[in-house]
């Protein structure tokens, strides 16, 4: 059997961290505002850099986390990768289809 | 305080139809350096960072009119509502990105339904979904239209509302912005096919940039003392403590934002816009791994520029405006506000309340081609006439092009109302339609064909019916007292949105009956999760870490 495509292999575990990022970050947003952010007296509003303090921890911070990790995700943990050449034909040559490259049309 | 746009909006507007169509003709130039359809559709996967970053994912037009409209009307829970939006950049482009544009390259893909037609070896695959897209996508155009005229109309000389209101009479002002706005989009559209809907989406996502940041650093400083403390309080005063806070502030009385309505919209928009036939198509385009590097990187500082300013620029503005009858309002009158004492200050205004109407442009102008592309790759060429040569294909794409923006001036003649609804029904059904088969198709090997047309099936008949059940709730009068109250709104089912309950119920069907049926081709699969052999070790200079 042949190896499996190294662009599937850094593709699949790059989606693995992503599904990972967005969890947690919706489980800690949604989390913090609701315990934080809801039902609460207006005495206690107190404001931190312009936002009310449930906004800046339940949003604000995390969103520059996030900002962050997409930096690492983008400049360090996602590889390059040869994509390939395109198999792209046209309607003016040999039609629609690229059936010399598909194995079920061999 | 001028409540008119004057000639600075309308100004504006032609600059920007004037621009947009210039890069109709330089699209038109670029493509013709390719084949045509590979050109016309996907721009010969040229697509650079820049256009990629500010085109696939950054739903601009209802940024820029609905999301100041929620902020002002509901308060800082509008954040939450929001809050997605800082994984956008990694979700939009980590998880689906680079394997997508690696398959529809081996596949030689130019559409979704293409792309999943090739990869289950399955005709009915690729037709049912470009069925699917070609249904949902016509509705969510016809509805832009609407939008578009309007805006059109509300940028004339002599119009004192400033708002995108469903309310309203149609008069001879709507009809000339519907033509005009119909001839704009579909000329330019039609002359340079794909490029010329990325470079014009490009450019109505710079044009909001700029536009956020003059508002942003005109408005906030206006505020004397703690601008947001006290923009706070007042609104508070004004309103009542759920402007401060969950589930949000409703004159009548409505959660705006429960818990799980706030968890939903941490689906609906990562899911629903990586679950978005135009955004995938996009995706195939992109020019390299580096350019989706690069798109992510831009993405995270430019979603960050726009919504958090918004947010501040939005409550601040309770403190200036604090008593505005249509809240759709906020950005037109802001603007006029904000620079009533500047020179140029009216153009500049002008260019501001442009940026809607770019942004609707851009994205019918994405519809447009996603739609041609179906009914040409995926109908015609593939059912019609195979054989069809280059210039009837030519023809037929801008046929399909202007028969389709034909006929949504004719169903806007009389304008179809619950715009918002429709373009909500629509987005949600086409992502649990579309996002788990893309999926499968593109990381498990065993998926299966009727997994994936079950996949398709199910997950939007589940959305479908919680939109059909809400919608006849309503008209029974039965009111769940969640979000927005609009007379199509959904049923929300534990307190869900639809997209979740479809999303689930396409991915649980698609993995059941995959299980249960015959196993793939397995000479189809290893074309397209194995290493091939002209495949090299070399990675493209970049190495794991």
């Amino acid at each position: 059997m042949p190896p499996e495509d190294p662009v599937l292999t850094s593709s699949r575990r790059e989606a693995l961290v992503v599904l990972v990022v967005w969890v947690v970050a919706t489980a800690w947003s949604v989390g913090y505002c609701a315990l934080a952010g809801y039902g609460r007296d207006p005495a206690s509003l107190t404001f931190v850099l312009w936002f009310p303090d449930w906004v800046f921890w339940g949003i604000v911070a995390p969103w520059f986390v996030c900002i962050a990790i997409s930096l690492w995700f983008a400049l360090v943990f996602m590889r390059d990768e040869d994509l390939g050449s395109s198999a792209d034909a046209d309607a003016d040559g040999d039609g629609l289809d690229r059936p010399e490259a598909e194995p079920g049309h061999e | 305080m001028n409540s008119e746009p004057g000639w600075g909006a309308i100004s504006a507007l032609l600059i920007v139809i004037a621009v947009s169509v210039w890069l109709g003709t330089l699209a038109q130039r670029a493509i013709q350096r390719g084949k045509f359809l590979t050109g016309y559709f996907l721009g010969n996967r040229g697509l650079g960072a820049w256009a990629l970053a500010l085109t696939a994912t950054v739903q601009s037009g209802g940024t820029f009119m609905g999301y100041p409209s929620l902020v002002y009307t509901h308060g800082w829970i509008v954040a939450l509502w929001i809050g997605s939006y800082m994984v956008v950049p990694i979700t939009g482009f980590g998880a689906l990105g680079k394997r997508f544009a690696q398959l529809s390259r081996r596949t030689g893909a130019i559409t979704v339904p293409d792309l999943l037609r090739i990869r289950f070896g399955s005709p009915a695959v690729g037709l049912i979904s470009s069925l699917f897209i070609i249904a949902f996508m016509s509705s969510m155009m016809v509805a832009q239209f609407k939008a578009g005229a309007i805006v059109m109309k509300l940028s004339l000389p002599g119009n004192a509302a400033l708002a995108l209101s469903e309310e309203g009479g149609v008069d001879p002002a709507y009809y000339i912005g519907l033509a005009v706005f119909t001839l704009t989009v579909v000329g330019y559209t039609l002359i340079g096919g794909f490029l010329a809907s990325v470079w014009t989406d490009l450019f109505q996502s710079v044009l909001m940039l700029i536009g956020v940041m003059i508002l942003f650093f005109l408005v906030v400083p206006l505020v004397p003392g703690e601008p947001m403390q006290r923009a706070t309080l007042e609104a508070v005063g004004n309103t009542g403590p759920n402007y401060a806070f969950g589930p949000g502030f409703s004159a009548d009385g409505r959660q705006f934002l429960p818990v799980g309505l706030a968890f939903s919209f941490f689906v609906v928009w990562i899911f629903g816009g990586a679950g978005s036939p135009a955004g995938q198509v996009r995706l195939m385009a992109s020019h390299d791994t580096p350019t989706i590097r690069r798109s992510m990187v831009l993405l995270a500082f430019y979603n960050t520029l726009i919504y958090l300013p918004l947010l501040i620029i939005c409550v601040a503005s309770r403190s200036i405006l604090p008593n505005l009858a249509s809240s759709d309002e906020l950005i037109p009158r802001l603007s006029m506000w904000a620079t009533r004492d500047i020179p140029g200050g009216s153009f500049v205004s002008g260019l501001i309340l442009a940026a809607p109407f770019g942004a609707v442009m851009a994205t019918v102008s994405t519809y447009l081609v996603v739609i041609a592309s179906g009914v040409v790759r995926d109908v015609y060429l593939r059912f019609i006439r195979p054989h069809a040569g280059q210039t009837e294909v030519r023809r037929v794409s801008q046929g399909v092009m202007i028969f389709f923006g034909l006929f949504s001036v004719a169903l806007n003649i009389n304008p179809v109302a619950y715009l918002q609804a429709i373009v909500i029904f629509s987005t949600s059904s086409v992502a649990a339609t579309l996002l788990v088969p893309t999926l499968m198709a593109a990381y498990w090997r065993r998926a299966t064909v009727p997994g994936a047309i079950c996949a398709m099936i199910v997950g939007s008949a589940t959305t479908m019916a919680l939109f059909g059940a809400g919608w006849w709730m309503a008209w029974q009068g039965y009111d769940q007292e969640y979000g927005l109250k609009t007379a199509f709104r959904p049923y929300f089912l534990a307190g869900l949105e639809p997209i979740v309950w479809g999303l689930a119920a396409s991915f649980v069907s698609g993995v059941v009956v995959s299980l249960l049926t015959r196993p793939p081709d397995a000479k189809l699969v290893s074309w397209l999760f194995d290493r091939q052999p002209e495949q090299s070790d070399d990675s493209g200079g970049r190495s794991s870490r």
